[in-house]
């Protein structure tokens, strides 16, 4: 722990610029934002339906391809990865730490949206279900996007790009004509995770086990493939 | 285009015989597609300071590169403390480098850098050893400054503390000139010196000749990819047999020398000049042993014998124009 804790901590502190903070608050008070409008509105309190579409299917993937990508991408791009790569440290070491830090910074902004989306509108079920349900979901979910989107920026430049694309393509409209693809949707587990707390969910998410394990399957795989790129990591530019 | 120099110009390894070098590049090649960046290198270096010397794109960020890590050799094998360089984060502990890119994590003090470097390496006091390396590199002042704050120089020399941080054995250093000013330069020089002395081994490039001839023990001439030479700079230049030597002499009588010099074996040109009589000869140490002989036996007293063309700058440029 005692060499993750300088990595944990310049990530942090990268990934914390004041630009990017406040792109993301932005992006993760959406939800708030909506269910005030909603709330000073009189309009039909349903936080599950937020929660849902708004920040299942769009927020929280968003915000943790940004941080995801950000992680060691920006760094990469920018050439100070090479200070943390000439170092003695195990190549899986790097990769969990900036792994744990775009995770938990995905937690850190979606969650509070989450809790205060639900407690200003309420549910039409059970308030506390939806909390639970969807805090959960979302704690393992963003975990598993933003351990994806890490380990997509150590393969191409272009982690950004291919990011949204997954998320709106893939996940948007394919998950959705075709049966088979959900078991390659981080957000279909995500979902099927919330249902298992007793959520209602619309459509037909996946079963509580197989979402589990989708998306322990996702961080593992993310883990793994992450620390493996690490250990061929090899500088780009120079003559 | 310009043909690279023939192999027969390099001498072979730099290192002493019998003696492990602490880096060791083994007929590596290096490319990217259809493009050699480096092909079939071959050196070894002991302690003291060497410049890598060569013109942009010849290669030598990529050597550095390999050296460091950092890069895969598509062919041979980069070894350095006698173990392969690449995929061995270990390696670490006994090497620091210096990358070209100016790129340092610009929301960190320049201390900060350097504990950040001290804590990653795993030192045992990692403030004590971002002090000591910030006093080393003339940093004190700005050291509790961002980075972002600071010039290219500055900047040059937070990164050289972030690397001397856990007193590597081997360093590696692209560029460390770029930016700094005349008296940072010299502090640097005057450094590095003192780590060569200690029984380093360090290996810097730079493009600026002036300071690989102030510094540098030996040099690695890159071309094109290949190693051109690699040793002593005036060594590599007395190699150099199909280049005439080139010396000016002021004597008593330069007309009465030149003409008498026409006739060794040693010298086939000589020209008048003002106040000196320039001499070209294919055979350095001929010439040398000839030159007292022939003027005594001709009566002229020599006042100044001066080679002019064995300076880094003339070998650089016959090496990359061959």
């Amino acid at each position: 722990m005692s060499v993750m804790a300088p990595l944990i901590e310049v990530t942090l502190r990268g990934l914390l610029g004041r630009r990017r903070t406040i792109l993301l608050a932005l992006l993760a008070g959406l939800p708030v934002l909506m269910a005030l409008l909603i709330k000073v509105s009189g309009g039909r309190p349903d936080s599950d339906r937020i929660l849902d579409t708004l920040v299942v299917r769009t927020v929280m993937p968003l915000v943790a391809l940004i941080i995801g990508t950000a992680a060691i991408g920006s760094e990469i791009d920018d050439g100070t990865a090479v200070y943390l790569i000439i170092k003695p440290i195990p190549r899986s070491r790097i990769a969990l730490s900036k792994i744990l830090v775009a995770a938990g910074l995905t937690a850190a902004m979606i969650i509070p949206a989450v809790l205060l989306t639900a407690l200003l509108l309420g549910s039409r079920n059970d308030t506390a279900t939806t909390v639970v349900g969807f805090t959960v979901a979302c704690l393992v979910g963003g975990s598993a996007y933003a351990a994806a989107f890490v380990t997509l920026s150590l393969f191409t430049s272009r982690a950004l790009l291919l990011g949204l694309a997954y998320v709106l393509i893939w996940e948007g409209v394919l998950s959705g004509l075709l049966e088979g693809t959900k078991f390659l949707s981080i957000r279909q587990a995500t979902l099927g995770v919330a249902a298992a707390f007793g959520v209602h969910v619309p459509g037909d998410p996946l079963a509580p086990g197989v979402s589990v394990a989708v998306l322990i399957v996702v961080l593992a795989v993310a883990f793994a493939l992450g620390s493996w790129r690490l250990a061929r990591f090899e500088i780009r530019g120079g003559d | 285009m310009t043909q690279p120099p023939s192999p027969s110009a390099a001498p072979a390894v730099t290192a002493a015989p019998n003696v492990t070098p602490a880096l060791e590049v083994d007929h590596v090649s290096r490319w990217y597609g259809n493009v050699v960046a480096v092909n079939d290198i071959s050196f070894g270096l002991g302690a003291g300071v060497t410049g890598l010397l060569g013109p942009n794109g010849a290669g030598k960020s990529t050597l550095l590169h390999l050296m460091a890590g950092l890069l895969a050799p598509s062919a041979g094998r980069v070894l350095v403390e006698g173990a392969d360089a690449w995929r061995r984060p270990e390696l670490y502990r006994h090497l620091g480098l210096v990358p070209e890119r100016e790129s340092v994590h610009s929301f960190l003090t320049g201390r900060e850098f350097a504990r950040l470097n001290a804590r990653l390496q795993g030192v045992a006091d990692p403030d004590g050893a971002a002090a000591r390396a910030i006093a080393t590199v003339d940093l004190i002042d700005a050291a509790d400054r961002p980075i972002g704050t600071y010039s290219k120089g500055m900047r040059q020399r937070a990164k050289l503390a972030g690397a001397l941080v856990h007193e590597p054995r081997v360093l590696l250093l692209d560029e460390p000139f770029n930016g700094m000013d005349p008296r940072q330069r010299l502090h640097m020089m005057t450094l590095l010196r003192s780590m060569a002395a200690e029984g380093r081994t360090i290996l810097f490039s730079s493009h600026i000749l002036e300071e690989v001839e102030r510094l540098a023990d030996s040099v690695l001439v890159v071309y094109a990819g290949r190693l051109a030479a690699a040793g002593d700079f005036r060594s590599i230049r007395r190699l150099m047999t199909d280049r005439p030597h080139t010396f000016t002499v002021r004597s008593s009588d330069d007309r009465r020398l030149a003409a008498a010099l026409m006739a060794d074996a040693s010298v086939f040109g000589t020209e008048l000049v003002t106040g000196h009589v320039a001499i070209r000869t294919a055979d350095y140490d001929a010439f040398t042993r000839a030159l007292p002989t022939v003027a005594r036996d001709a009566a002229v007293t020599l006042f100044e014998v001066r080679p002019t063309d064995d300076s880094l700058e003339s070998v650089f440029s016959y090496l990359v124009r061959r």
